[in-house]
């Protein structure tokens, strides 16, 4: 009888690492695996090419932390960029679901259009962009008489931050847009029908009706949003490369730049990587188990 | 009168917005006709002659055709990998109960929180040994490997709605597990299949930080790339360089035109219950 409990139970478990198997493998060897060795590099001085290295424990998280001036100079630039990203491409989104919610006409076309930048590669419409800021912008600055427009929007770091944003926004609100046209609708009529018997205005149905029901989305397009905003390196590649000198390079373009491009301190980049890890770790934990709390049921 | 109010400046704030959203491609396009010293003089007027060979000369220099497949050899392999292997780990881990099966669900969920730049070098250093390195096809096999953790997320809460009376009744029927599960069980996982290739399908014909470091030879560059390539090597040809922006943005747009109501609705579903 045992033995026969035991056979089944034999089998049962063979057959679902039949199943996983093949799934679990590939996940072993690209994901785990690299993941283990990058963390056990982040203790050494291994160049990412010799056969050799040195164990030298915490020193290069020490380093990274209060000796590094360009990596600290782009932790400062990239968690500039996180608030302010997460905050514009947030409220820009809101604002767009709920202007195209509340028409009846058109839904369809607008979006469309604020949808469309996601499903292009970063890389391939940023350069759309550097040519608007580097050909149209000045054009229309000197013949259209839009003189406020004649800034060096990408080769003065204090103003690309904003060319940064300008286009982080563009590319990035049309999949929170969705997430909360999606949320909108699924408030319940009756809720909003008897706000507007008793008397609400439009703005008191937006912050006792409104907000309170769609806290879910909100707490999935922030947690999006800082965890791809810290992460954020094609569109920074392809505007700025990160210049001039480096001034608006961000944590993973130092990541690299330690890595590979000569400096070869690939020990050193990994423990980089590690605190990036562990940064947006904290921070996205944080943020879920707070907003967690403040969501309601309809 | 604020019933007025409201339906106007809604409309006004979309359409400031939709320039906003639309005036960089329409931009590209439009100069995408003209030549370089059109372009310098006036840059905001319309095309004086439409010159498509702009797109003719792109299509050639950057050699298209070839990076284009390349793309696809890539996203093909990838997503394939990714819906096989993960609907059947997703499924068995979603129907077994029990310490291992949590663990090893737990384990895949646990790595989606792993930045890529963490293990970009390790990883690099993997494909290399396992002779992937600087093919389409091993790249696609090793975003296989990275895109399985969420697939089998999103496949195990899809398989709990899937009455479990179905396998039940195939296996009575003495059906073997696998049969069952592909001809029964896999075409009822449609709509969350359809997800998670629209998921995949923009990630993986996107991609850049991942092929540069996997793909070190430009015959096996995907059409980011090359276009990336082509930006640093033809800097100052605006003509040729916006041909090629909207000429390797187009398989995706029309995809996009032909399924834009699906696609919407499957990124929607996958990053709700993602």
């Amino acid at each position: 009888m045992i033995n026969r409990v035991r056979s089944r139970r034999y089998r049962s478990a063979l057959s679902l690492l039949s199943f996983v198997m093949p799934a679990f493998a590939l996940y072993l060897l690209f994901l785990v695996i690299p993941m283990l060795q990058g963390s056990y590099y982040s203790f050494t001085d291994w160049n990412g090419l010799n056969k050799t290295y040195g164990f030298v424990g915490f020193r290069n998280f020490v380093e990274a932390i209060r000796d590094d001036h360009y990596f600290r100079s782009a932790i400062w630039f990239t968690a500039k960029y996180v608030v302010c990203a997460v905050v514009f491409q947030n409220v820009l989104a809101l604002l767009l679901a709920l202007l195209i919610e509340s028409r009846r006409k058109a839904k369809g076309v607008f979006r469309t259009i604020f949808f469309m930048p996601n499903m292009l590669s970063v890389i391939i419409s940023t350069f759309m962009w550097v040519f608007v800021f580097s050909k149209v912008v000045p054009a229309l600055s000197e013949h259209k008489g839009l003189s406020f427009l004649g800034l060096s929007w990408l080769g003065e770091p204090s103003v690309s931050f904003w060319t940064l944003l300008i286009v982080s926004v563009w590319g990035g609100v049309g999949t929170l847009m969705l997430i909360y046209m999606s949320a909108i609708q699924g408030i319940p009529q009756h809720l909003k029908e008897a706000a507007i018997i008793d008397g609400a205005q439009p703005l008191h149905m937006f912050r006792y009706i409104t907000m309170p029901l769609i806290a879910h989305a909100l707490t999935i397009c922030i947690f999006l949003t800082l965890n791809s905003s810290f992460k954020v390196y094609d569109l920074v590649y392809a505007l700025t490369g990160g210049g001039p000198g480096r001034g608006t390079q961000v944590i993973t373009m130092n990541i690299l730049e330690e890595a590979y491009q000569g400096n070869n301190r690939y020990g050193y980049a990994s423990s980089k990587a590690i605190i990036l890890f562990l940064i947006i770790f904290v921070i996205t934990m944080i943020q879920v188990t707070v907003m967690k709390k403040r969501e309601v049921e309809a | 009168m604020s019933r007025r109010i409201y339906p106007t400046a809604a409309w006004l704030v979309l359409a400031l917005l939709a320039v906003y959203f639309l005036f960089p491609i329409y931009m590209a396009i439009l100069n995408s006709f003209k030549n370089q010293s059109e372009i310098y003089r006036s840059v905001l007027s319309w095309p004086s002659t439409v010159r498509f060979e702009n797109y003719s000369d792109a299509f050639r220099k950057a050699n298209m055709l070839k990076s284009g497949l390349n793309t696809i050899i890539v996203t093909v392999t990838g997503i394939v990998g990714i819906v096989l292997f993960s609907s059947l780990a997703g499924y068995k881990l979603s129907r077994t109960r029990g310490r291992l099966s949590q663990g090893l669900f737990l384990l895949f969920v646990a790595s989606m929180l792993i930045p890529f730049q963490t293990i970009m070098v390790t990883l690099t250093k993997m494909a290399r040994d396992l002779g992937l390195q600087g093919s389409p096809f091993g790249l696609g096999v090793v975003c296989a490997g990275l895109g399985v953790n969420m697939a089998i997320f999103l496949y195990h809460g899809f398989v709990k709605g899937v009455p479990r009376e179905l396998d039940e009744s195939a296996l009575m029927d003495g059906c073997g597990e696998w049969r069952a599960f592909f001809l029964i069980i896999f075409p009822l996982l449609g709509p969350i299949t359809f997800t998670i290739v629209v998921l995949n399908l923009l990630w993986l014909w996107n991609d850049f930080l991942l092929p540069v470091l996997l793909l070190n030879d430009y015959r096996a560059y995907t059409l980011v790339l090359t276009i990336n390539m082509f930006f640093g090597k033809y800097s100052r040809e605006w003509p040729l360089i916006l041909a090629s922006l909207i000429l390797s943005s187009l398989p995706i747009v029309v995809i996009f035109a032909f399924f834009q109501r699906w696609i919407i609705q499957g990124i929607t579903d996958g990053a709700v219950k993602g």
